[in-house]
This record gives C-alpha cells, sequence and structure tokens, in this order.
C-alpha cells in the first residue's frame, strides 16, 4: 500500500512539474480565467440590477460566479489531452510495459495537472473576495460541506474526462470529444447559467447527469438552497457518481485495451 | 523451464478497406468496409533464460507487432504467450515488473522534463532501493556516459543521447527478460558501437534479450541466436553460427589484373572456380567453395598464374544471407 502511495505521488509530482515547465500557460490561464469570470460579473449585475430572477439576487450570484470559477479552472484546467494525445500517438505501448494500474496512474496524473490550477484559483477568488465582497456560507456546516464538495469534484472530473478519453481507442480522434464533453459540462453543470434559469424538464434532465455537481451541488450549499439533509444527499450521489465512473472506466478499459492497434517501432 | 514460450501466435488487425480519392471517402462513409490483415501467423519461439536472441524481418514481417504480444500490451488474436510463466497480456503488471522494453522509435521519457525525472519516477514505479538506483545509475553512467545529459530536459537530447537514456530507463530496475525494439535506429557509427558493448555485457550478466534491428552488425556482434520472419512466419530459428556455416560455402577474391580481364579465357584456365567480371575491364571477381579450397591454395595458384596487380579477399556477409532468406531464395 506505502508502495502503491509513492508511486501516485510520483506521478502527481510529475505532472505537477509538467504543468509548471510551461511558465507562459499558466499565465495566459490565470489571465483568462481571471477576465472570464470579471465579464460574468459585469453581466450578471446588469441582469439582475432590477432584482432577483429565479431565486438569485446579485448577493448570491457573486457567490455562485466565484464557485463556478473554481471549479471551472480546476476541470478545464487539467491536461486531459497529455493522455489522450498518448493513446492517438501509440506512446500508450510504453504505459502498458509499466507496472502499474493504468487507470490510478491516469488519475495520479490528473491531480497532479489539477494541482497545478490551485494558484490561479486561489489569486482568482482573492481578487474576487477583495473586488466584488460575497456573502459567506449560509452556516459553518454548509461551509464545510462546500469544501466537501468541491473536493469531490477531482473524482468527478477524473471519471468524466477519463471515460470520454477511453473512448479514443475507438475513435482515433480525440478534440470533437472533448468539445461535446466540455459543452455538456459547462451547460448542465450550471457553470454557464444556473440550473434554475432552466426549464424544468432540462433541469430534470441535468439533475439525472453528473454535470450539475461540478457547480450547482457545492453553490447549492453553500447558498443554503437546500438544508443540512438535502446537502447531505447531493453530495452522496455526488461520490456515488465519483464511485460508479471508476468502476464504469475499469470495464470500459478491459475492451478498450483490446483495441491498441500501436503499428510499426 | 523457458523463460519465454509463444506457441501458434497469431494477431490480425482490422484495416479499412477504402478506395482512394474523394469518392472513395464518401463510399467508406456510407457503407463501411474493412479487410483482415495478419501480422503475425502462428509464430513458436522458445527462448531460454540468459539467451540473446535477434528478431529480424524486412519492414512490415510483423517484429514489432510480435514484441507487443510478448510484452503483453496486445492481445494475441490466436495463441498463447508465457514469459516466466505467465500470461503477459492478462497479468501485464505483474509481467511488466520483470521485463524491460525499449521501442527506438516511441522514448518513455517526460519530454518536459529533465532525464533524471523520468528515471525516479521509474524507480518508484518499480519499487527500486535507493541503494539500487544510485549503483545503477552509476554503472550507466560509465557505460552510456548517463551523467553528462541527466539534468538536460528530454526534448534538449541528441538522438544518441535520448537512445542511451530510454536504454536505462528500460534497464533501472534490473528486468530479468529484455526486449529491445531498433535500439540503433538512427544512431551514428560511435553510438551503435558503444550500445553494442553495453549490450554484451549486459549478455555476459546473464539477462535474457531479444532484438529487433535493421542493423544486421547489431546481431551479429551482440545476438548468439537468429529468428528471421517474413510475412508474419519464422523463415529461420537457429544460431548465427550455424546460419553461417550453413549458407556461407564460398569465398570470393577480387583481382586487379595488369591488362584486361578476359572472363572466358580465365574459367577455361581455371575451371573450379567461378569468374565475374568486376567493376573495371581489368578487375575480375573469383569465387570459389570453402569446404574445397583453402584460401592459400587458392591465392597462391592465382598469383602464381596470373600476377596480379593487387587482390583483396571477401565473403558473403550475414546480410547477404538474410537478404536471400527474405527473398525466399533459401529455407532452412
Amino acid at each position: 500500500m506505502t508502495h502503491g502511495f509513492a508511486v501516485d505521488r510520483a506521478f502527481v509530482t510529475v505532472s505537477l512539474k509538467r504543468r509548471l515547465a510551461y511558465k507562459t500557460q499558466w499565465i495566459v490561464a490565470l489571465v483568462l480565467g481571471g477576465g472570464a469570470m470579471l465579464v460574468s460579473m459585469a453581466l450578471w449585475r446588469n441582469l439582475l440590477s432590477g432584482g432577483a430572477l429565479s431565486g438569485y439576487d446579485w448577493d448570491s450570484m457573486r457567490a455562485y460566479i466565484i464557485i463556478g470559477f473554481v471549479t471551472g479552472t480546476l476541470v478545464f484546467g487539467a491536461a486531459d489531452w497529455y493522455i489522450a494525445d498518448r493513446i492517438l500517438d501509440g506512446h500508450v505501448a510504453i504505459d502498458l510495459t509499466k507496472p502499474v494500474d493504468f487507470q490510478r496512474a491516469r488519475a495520479a496524473e490528473y491531480v497532479g495537472s489539477m494541482i497545478s490550477t490551485v494558484p490561479t484559483v486561489v489569486v482568482g477568488v482573492i481578487g474576487a473576495w477583495l473586488l466584488f465582497d460575497p456573502p459567506g456560507p449560509v452556516s459553518a456546516t454548509a461551509g464545510v460541506l462546500t469544501v466537501l464538495s468541491l473536493l469531490l469534484v477531482f473524482p468527478l472530473a477524473f471519471g468524466i474526462t477519463y471515460l470520454s478519453i477511453l473512448v479514443c481507442f475507438w475513435t482515433k480522434r480525440y478534440l470533437g470529444i472533448m468539445w461535446l464533453r466540455e459543452a455538456l459540462l459547462g451547460f448542465f453543470s450550471g457553470m454557464m447559467i444556473p440550473l434554475a434559469f432552466m426549464p424544468s424538464w432540462l433541469q430534470a434532465v441535468a439533475w439525472a447527469l453528473p454535470f450539475p455537481h461540478f457547480t450547482a451541488t457545492p453553490a447549492a450549499i453553500y447558498l443554503g438552497h437546500v438544508d443540512t439533509a438535502g446537502a447531505l444527499g447531493l453530495l452522496a450521489a455526488e461520490a456515488a457518481w465519483g464511485v460508479g465512473m471508476w468502476i464504469g472506466a475499469r470495464l470500459v478499459f478491459r475492451h478498450a485495451v483490446k483495441k491498441v492497434t500501436v503499428h510499426g517501432g | 523451464m523457458p523463460i519465454l514460450e509463444a506457441r501458434s501466435l497469431t494477431k490480425t488487425f482490422r484495416r479499412p478497406d477504402k478506395a482512394s480519392g474523394f469518392k472513395g471517402a464518401l463510399k467508406h462513409l456510407a457503407q463501411r468496409k474493412y479487410k483482415n490483415y495478419t501480422a503475425v501467423d502462428g509464430i513458436d519461439l522458445t527462448v531460454e533464460a540468459g539467451e540473446s536472441v535477434a528478431y529480424v524481418g524486412p519492414n512490415g514481417a510483423g517484429k514489432s507487432t510480435t514484441v507487443k504480444l510478448l510484452t503483453g500490451i496486445l492481445k494475441p488474436t490466436e495463441g498463447t504467450v508465457r514469459v516466466m510463466g505467465r500470461d503477459p497480456h492478462t497479468e501485464r503488471i505483474a509481467n511488466a515488473h520483470d521485463i524491460g522494453v525499449l521501442f527506438g522509435q516511441r522514448t518513455q521519457l517526460w519530454w518536459d522534463l529533465p532525464v533524471e525525472e523520468s528515471l525516479k519516477l521509474l524507480k518508484h514505479m518499480y519499487g527500486v532501493s535507493d541503494a539500487d538506483y544510485k549503483a545503477r545509475i552509476a554503472k550507466f553512467d560509465e557505460l552510456l556516459d548517463l551523467g553528462e545529459f541527466m539534468p538536460a530536459l528530454a526534448r534538449t537530447l541528441s538522438l544518441g543521447q535520448r537512445m542511451r537514456a530510454d536504454l536505462a530507463c528500460a534497464l533501472i530496475h534490473d528486468p530479468k527478460m529484455v526486449y529491445l525494439d531498433e535500439p540503433t535506429i538512427g544512431l551514428d557509427i560511435s553510438v551503435k558501437d558503444r550500445l553494442r558493448a553495453f549490450l554484451r555485457e549486459l549478455v555476459d550478466d546473464g539477462t535474457t534479450l531479444l532484438l529487433t534491428s535493421h542493423d544486421l552488425a547489431d546481431i551479429e556482434e551482440v545476438c548468439e541466436r537468429i529468428v528471421v520472419i517474413d510475412k508474419g512466419k519464422v523463415a529461420y530459428d537457429g544460431p548465427i553460427a550455424q546460419l553461417k556455416a550453413h549458407y556461407i560455402t564460398t569465398k570470393a577474391v577480387n583481382l586487379h589484373l595488369e591488362g584486361p580481364a578476359d572472363v572466358p579465357a580465365l574459367t577455361e584456365k581455371f575451371p573450379d572456380f567461378a569468374w565475374a567480371a568486376g567493376a573495371s575491364p581489368s578487375e575480375v571477381t573469383v569465387t570459389y567453395e570453402s569446404a574445397r579450397f583453402s584460401t592459400a591454395e587458392v591465392l597462391g595458384s592465382l598469383t602464381a598464374r596470373l600476377s596480379p596487380r593487387d587482390l583483396s579477399l571477401s565473403e558473403p556477409s550475414i546480410e547477404d544471407v538474410i537478404r536471400r532468406l527474405y527473398a525466399g531464395e533459401l529455407t532452412q
């Protein structure tokens, strides 16, 4: 077990170092992420100037946008294409000759690349707090449960990303899959607009999917749109999606690995 | 028990059957057709511990596919593989602990990090102790001059440095069985020499080696046994020395005469030898059976009766033999 964690830590470290090797890219992500949040703030300030819409006033929307910024930066900033590229260019052959669980190693790499986005999150959140002074969580319990929900975003994001990457074994292309995943995630998570603004049938569709747990769940807990029991229910659902996708990905990988067709040297 | 045993090993790939041009692309989009392509066709291979085996064949013969089947990357369509008693595909992780793999055309270094970082990650993966890691790095440094580029980013290495670093990656855990797929591809002569010397040392230390290469000097200098495959089937399997003894039965002398060489007259004068015109009118090549005549006898006779201006000896190389094996001119 100790050896397993040492390997995980080594993968996390290498992945993090790889991301930090490209300083310009990191700075651009910081500027773009912060810029997108500022645009969003300006837009919603105007929209909500006349009063609350679908249960969101300017106060709660400020907190909502910051939560969306945090999860969006973590998820969209993680380097999923590193893994996809290795499948597409045949380097997966080398990965398969290593004495490590393929999925666990990729999860560790994903965590490493996600960690590289933490400074962006920290700088962005501090900046947003100073500029917009959003309200705090409705209670200490809500605050703790929000943090827990944000932590559960890690396995959830990996599950969705890894499953979509495994599709490359069949499609031999990744770009379209990535666009589709990001579009679904951006829309159904509530990152673009809160789910409360959607018609009820579309909200039902969204909540039947794992995506709302990226933004709608932590935001609902933080803003007190659900009570403690409701929050625990949402966290249980979020955790169940994470576990379910981990197991599902293992089953998919068993079939995917039979599709490896690395020709030539 | 053999360290590696493959029986009726077969791998068939499905390839799109698509006509060329825009029309072909549209037709394939509407009605997809595929053809099966057998890359490895019923190969039987047994390797004993400590053997050094060259696995050669022309491009597309199925060499790399075989290596991927033996290392567990690919699942055979038919047949079985056992490496140290394990199925390398279904018991991939356990098998990976005991093997070292190098694909000359694919690096296992992390492109944007120093070489040292890749080696450290591998140290963790294989659970190599600090003491063993230090000792092996010191040995690689001594034999491959690894130290000079350990702190360098992998993407800044020359091809020779990259290959030496990849070799260190493949061997950092002291594997029992090593697969090297074209380890000298694209390297200059001096780097090739160093790599070959390193591989000879590896074999002398008792590591089992399966080497694929288009460079037959790699094979002659490192391996004792050769397996030639063509169109996915084994064309020859045996000791290199036996291959030479069996197929290299003639020797040749190239003569540079004082005047023009008259091949018919020479054939009449020396009927036991085969004569052929050389590169210039005064050059001629005489071929003789090495079992019937000693080189001294032949040279003595030729110099006494022809007084050549210059002469040189040549022997068909293993390359010629393998070329003829590829061409189907020779059978085992």
